[in-house]
């Protein structure tokens, strides 16, 4: 049986979302300057920026903060460090991140589990939100424009209210629930297709975009394209693009010694991980000085390869999500994956045309 | 629903003994309660906690299931200038044993080469001790032992006993007498591959090689001049396995994980994958970091 679908009045949405906080904290988009977002605790429905495309930090940092603990040296002992993670719902969550956040799961729930990670993201709600691709969206290319997984309720924004369907248990719980205290209607025929007309218009709605049905490929065959060494020569390094990433997951693990130690390992110390970029130059070095990707060329090729070639091997799928992140924070306006793919694929043809039939 | 313990907890390692090496290698041998690292096999590594310094990882090198467990450690950076200045009793955190390691049941009944370069003769150590306790499962075993400087050699008593024996053929070299004389052991002067060339390989012949990445591909053109098949060359690649458990990305090769994937490969693995065997040596000293 299809799970029921609801709709929400958009004057009641006040309403919803004192159902939102009566789960847990509530954080979504606000407005923090004239042209930027970030997710942050709300507690008033005037205070989310419904319009916002995309958030400065993608809602990975939520369950993957910046720096946290894993592990303590106290006493003489090792200990695991656990915090009990507060229940976060957060709200208007763009089908590029919910895709971004999914991917994130099956890294860190690979066997073995990351505990820190999941400890958070098992005590969350994510609400999914409905959004109008901008030009530097490209979700569609990505194929992940559609909301799949990695949220537990989506809302659509079809002018006057909200379609909105459950995904998870606890998201229909949630939707029965609000229901019941007579938030939600039940969606009619009327909402249902205005629902797909809006799907149907942001399906047309994408500036910008590319072919990928030879993605793979095309990284392959074009890994020595002279536009990667253009590319190196403006980069610098700064690692802007991989924090901004909804999948971006490369960390540092840190100790951080108490202060009353002595630097020999007999004091009180933290084991920390932090957010790591593999655009950093040290970040491939190993013992001896050896260095696997020593210039920006090489780092910026992994990184692209990485995202758009992805984990063939290790899990069998391409790490971006087509947010348009990375294109809006490269501070040198090299990160423009649409505009790289394009050349590659020119390229290739260009090739493919000139071999002898 | 609830998960268990994070991944990233070390157990309590004691160190029951140090024993200096050449230079600045030390074996250092770790006793540890839980029982957690025993059963590590040849190739694989451990992640080795110096509370309030810092974590590496570092290779097991005894392939003998016993109740210690031995590593081979070089001070080359914080970590390891740390625990050099500990002694006999004092506790470090241990975590795995991590990694693949070399395929031993697959190398039984062939014969097996084993190349070594540099301090890469601590895995090394862990397969030939492997392979000569089940002596009479393996074909000839040759070990092949390169370095740049005479009074670099480890494990110089346990060779004084390992060319005794005549159930495995040794061949060493260095690049270069240093120090006050040749040290007791039959040596050569030359490179790894001068050794492989002189060495009688059969074409079906495992390899296990583990040395410095600049090695790799000088050991892999001289196995292709032997005949030796590509499938038959498993290659420990360095990296730098900061959690040992495929999460924090600094080992990625190409599409996989040195620490789960490998650190040992067979060449066809990896022979296309983009960086896996080609580096810039030192392209970076004394410059950016």
């Amino acid at each position: 049986m299809l799970s029921p679908t609801y709709f929400l009045p958009k004057e009641r949405f006040p309403d919803f979302l004192n159902a939102l906080k009566s789960l847990g904290q509530v954080f979504a988009p606000v407005k923090v300057s004239k042209q930027s977002y970030s997710f942050k605790a709300v507690e008033k429905a005037s205070e989310i920026a419904f319009e916002a495309l995309r958030t400065i930090l993608p809602p990975k940092k939520f369950f993957y903060p910046q720096s946290e603990t894993l592990v303590k040296f106290e006493d003489g002992e090792i200990k695991e460090c656990i915090e009990e993670p507060v229940f976060k719902v957060i709200f208007g969550v763009h089908p590029c991140d919910l895709a971004g956040l999914g991917i994130m799961d099956t890294i860190f729930e690979d066997s073995p589990g990351d505990t820190h990670y999941l400890r958070k993201r098992r005590t969350s709600m994510i609400i999914g939100l409905s959004c109008m691709p901008d030009k530097h969206c490209f979700c569609q290319s990505m194929g992940t424009d559609c909301p799949e997984k990695g949220y537990d309720v989506f809302l659509t924004d079809i002018e006057d209210g909200y379609f909105i369907e459950g995904k998870s248990s606890q998201g229909q719980k949630l939707l029965a629930d609000a229901f019941a205290d007579k938030v939600l209607e039940r969606a009619r025929e009327a909402h249902k297709d205005r629902y797909k007309r809006f799907w149907l218009d942001r399906s047309e709605a994408f500036e910008t975009g590319f072919k990928v049905d030879n993605l793979r490929s095309t990284m392959d065959l074009e890994w020595e394209n002279p536009v990667w060494e253009e590319l190196g020569d403006r980069c610098l390094s700064c690692g802007n693009c991989t924090p901004v990433c909804p999948t971006c997951y490369c960390f540092d693990l840190v100790d951080v010694a108490a202060l009353s130690s002595k630097q020999d390992g007999s004091g009180d110390a933290e084991r920390r991980r932090e957010w790591d970029s593999c655009q950093f130059v040290g970040f491939a070095k190993v013992a001896g000085d050896y260095n696997f990707r020593p210039g920006p060329v090489d780092r910026l090729k992994f990184w692209y390869r990485h995202k758009l070639h992805g984990f063939d091997d290790a899990y069998g799928f391409k790490t971006c999500v087509g947010c348009g992140r990375c294109t809006v924070s490269c501070p040198s306006g090299i990160d423009d994956i649409v505009k790289v793919v394009n050349i590659l694929q020119v390229a290739r043809q260009e090739k493919d045309e000139g071999q002898p039939k | 629903m609830i998960p268990g313990k994070t991944p990233y907890l070390s157990v309590k390692g004691t160190i029951r003994s140090i024993v200096p090496m050449a230079q600045d290698n030390y074996l250092f041998d770790f006793t540890e309660r839980t029982g957690s690292l025993s059963g590590c096999r040849p190739g694989q590594f451990v992640e080795l906690w110096v509370p309030g310094v810092g974590e590496c990882p570092i290779s097991v090198c005894s392939g003998r299931v016993s109740e210690s467990i031995q590593l081979m450690v070089r001070r080359a950076g914080r970590v390891t200038s740390a625990l050099f200045n500990m002694s006999e009793g004092d506790s470090v955190g241990l975590r795995g044993p991590y990694g693949q390691g070399f395929p031993m049941e697959a190398f039984k009944g062939r014969d097996l080469v084993m190349v070594a370069g540099g301090l890469g003769v601590a895995p090394i150590r862990s397969v030939w001790q492997y392979a000569l306790d089940h002596r009479e499962e393996f074909g000839r075993l040759v070990l092949i032992y390169g370095m740049r400087h005479t009074n670099d050699i480890l494990f110089r008593q346990e060779f004084k006993f390992l060319l005794r024996r005549r159930d495995i053929d040794i061949f060493i070299a260095a690049e270069e007498v240093v120090g006050p004389a040749l040290p007791p052991i039959a040596m050569q002067l030359g490179r790894v591959t001068d050794l492989l060339r002189q060495a009688e390989i059969s074409s079906d012949s495992c390899v296990a090689v583990c040395g410095p990445p600049v090695m790799y591909k000088y050991v892999i053109d001289v196995l292709k001049e032997r005949n030796v098949d590509e499938a038959n060359i498993h290659l420990s690649l360095e990296r730098h396995m900061k959690c040992g458990i495929g999460k924090c990305g600094h080992c990625f090769i190409g599409g996989k994980f040195n620490c789960k994937a490998g650190p040992v490969f067979a060449l066809p693995e990896i022979k296309h994958v983009p960086e896996a065997i080609e580096c810039d040596a030192a392209s970076l000293q004394g410059g950016l970091e």
